[in-house]
């Protein structure tokens, strides 16, 4: 019981009976960057609201900063910033305005606020535009207020849940660049988010949820370790070959003539399987399937990603992968990522 | 305290929030604004009706001041509805800001916009020769009694703002109300020339009350326009009060119960 947050066997049932979550437990060390993945639903954002205090849990324990998210929720406040999934800024204010304000909210005033604010907008790149009114941001512009704002008590802790969805490539570099300043800096970073090569960049330690449990956590290395396998994802030209499901054939013909495979799960385009040494696998396979009658559309070859982590623990890709002839362009390549 | 500061800091946010959509006070000014110049032109023959020598821009001003307080009121409950939609509410909840300085400083800002659109209608009402017989305490307090309902009403917005989340259904419960009401008050013609049974429901309706002690502070005349030479009419000044206090710790009230179960 040593992290900036202890979570013991944590439970949320809602008031309808939905377990939201249930019972799970996790830590986070001081100024850790500490992601918080798993598929929609999986409970992310109900933790989330708990840690912050704006829910109530049902049972377990959780400590955040030392304090009980229960008894103490106005300490809990004074040290986290929170960044909700929608982008929350006040249209009607400026940007400057709707600082101070987060700040004024914060019991901060006067010129310390005033040098902090300043401070910050050099930091997310908002100088010229901190005095005009943030109906007239763009997407990205808003986004990095929001961050600005819930920066401006100087938090220890940082909650962000999907900091970066929706937004434009550019906008994402520039806000996955700003949180690994502000962990340099020593503030710890909780945050839920689909973008997974920038877990992997960025994230010293993860936990992956899947329907209100915990079902994997370490490090991005561990985690792809354990799968120990490339990954080969095969596509098929056709559902159905010889009146029969060509996932469920393919899947027959892996079962009994490749040892060597192991965990096939089935996945947007046909299956994925996982291998050691994949690669070599490759011709073998093709001659197997053409054999059958299956016909590829493509196969690809990558070492463990954590999208293959997340796959393996919850049976879900993380988000829905385009299926389209660009596919083809992976064929026999080994993809290093 | 943070409770004064924290709502002070909020009530100016929704100062410039109203300032920078000058379209919303247009609009809640518009409808007072046509009564006070065309409806009560259409009218003008009425005062007659009710009593020898009475103007009927004078006797409405009272019914128009308080239908303004009335409608703008009732937008507080829609502003709240659009915090909790967007998030804001939520991103201040995660602040350590007073909770009820939330709620205290929308209030507030209801409070002073409905003080600020009564100002503007007192001052269109005088060129047309409506000025309080009591003088400057009056418009004091027809201002105060102003103000002190529109923080009652915004009340009944607010809960059912947080009730049901939704702007469209605070709207529509607005409008259904907003003329029945005040229809059946004396906002707009006196007891004495109503049908009986509209005269037991005006006897009843809230806004009569307040609309009494607004008539009486502009006329110096008791409800009914039979003694004009009383001035303050203390009776139905207190009575007014008394209904508003009643209403406002009704409706603040649930306000703060729901509030409570929003914000937990």
């Amino acid at each position: 019981m040593t992290g900036i947050i202890d979570v013991s066997q944590l439970v949320k049932t809602y008031g309808d009976g939905t377990k939201a979550v249930k019972g799970i437990s996790f830590n986070v060390s001081e100024g850790e960057f500490f992601g918080f993945l798993g598929p929609n639903g999986a409970g992310k954002s109900t933790t989330i609201k708990i840690l912050t205090t704006l829910l109530r849990k049902t049972s377990g324990s959780a400590t955040v900063a030392g304090f009980d998210v229960e008894t103490d929720g106005p300490k809990i406040r004074k040290m986290i910033g929170v960044q909700n999934q929608d982008t929350v800024v006040d249209e009607d204010l400026t940007g400057r305005e709707n600082m101070i304000l987060q700040g004024e909210m914060h019991q901060m005033h006067g010129q310390a606020l005033r040098e902090r604010v300043d401070q910050l907008f050099k930091i997310v790149d908002l100088v010229d535009a901190a005095d005009k009114r943030a109906g007239f941001y763009s997407g990205g512009m808003k986004k990095r207020l929001d961050l600005a704002t819930t920066l401006v008590h100087d938090p220890k802790i940082l909650f962000l849940d999907e900091p970066t969805t929706g937004l434009d490539p550019q906008s994402r570099a520039a806000i996955w660049a700003y949180l690994k300043r502000l962990n340099e800096q020593g503030i710890t970073i909780f945050i839920t988010t689909q973008y997974l090569e920038e877990v992997d960049r960025l994230c010293r330690r993860l936990a992956i949820v899947d329907l209100g449990e915990i079902v994997a956590q370490g490090s991005p290395a561990e985690l792809k370790q354990e799968i120990g396998a490339d990954s080969i994802s095969l596509g098929f030209e056709n559902t159905t070959v010889n009146g029969g499901e060509t996932r469920e054939k393919a899947r027959q013909v892996l079962e009994k003539r490749f040892d060597g495979v192991s965990n096939i799960v089935n996945s947007d385009i046909g299956l994925t399987v996982y291998a050691k040494n994949g690669s070599f696998l490759v011709p073998e396979l093709v001659r197997a399937f053409d054999e059958d009658g299956i016909r590829l559309s493509s196969i690809t070859v990558s070492s463990p990603t954590l999208d293959d982590v997340f796959l393996k623990h919850t049976g879900k890709r993380i988000r829905v992968e385009e299926v389209s002839s660009a596919n083809y362009r992976g064929m026999f390549a080994r993809r290093r990522r | 305290m943070s409770f004064l500061s924290d709502s002070f800091h909020l009530f100016v946010r929704w100062m410039k929030k109203l300032v920078r959509n000058p379209i919303l006070i247009f609009f809640s000014l518009f409808q007072p604004v046509i009564f006070l110049v065309l409806f009560t032109q259409l009218f003008s023959k009425f005062g007659q009706l009710l009593g020898p020598g009475v103007s009927y821009t004078v006797f409405a001003t009272a019914g128009i001041v308080l239908q303004n307080a009335f409608s703008s009121a009732f937008q507080s409950g829609t502003a709240v509805v659009d915090d909790i939609k967007s998030g804001f509410l939520t991103k201040m909840l995660a602040t350590p800001v007073n909770r009820s300085a939330i709620l205290f400083g929308r209030i507030m800002s209801d409070a002073f916009r409905v003080v600020a659109q009564t100002v503007i209608i007192l001052a269109l009402a005088y060129p047309l020769g409506v000025f309080p017989e009591t003088g400057v305490i009056g418009y004091v307090l027809i201002i105060l009694t102003v103000a002190f309902f529109g923080l009652a009403w915004s009340g009944i917005s607010l809960a059912l703002g947080l009730k049901t989340k939704s702007a469209e259904t605070v709207f529509g419960i607005a409008g259904f109300l907003t003329f029945p009401l005040l229809f059946m008050s004396t906002a707009l013609v006196g007891q004495k020339v109503m049908p009986d049974w509209m005269q037991t429901v005006s006897s009843y309706n809230p806004i009569s009350f307040a609309v009494n002690a607004i008539r009486n502070l502009i006329t110096g005349c008791t409800p009914d326009l039979s003694n004009c030479a009383i001035g303050y009419d203390w009776s139905t000044i207190l009575q007014a009060y008394g209904v508003i206090a009643l209403i406002g710790i009704i409706t603040l009230g649930a306000t703060l119960y729901l509030f409570r179960k929003v914000v937990s």
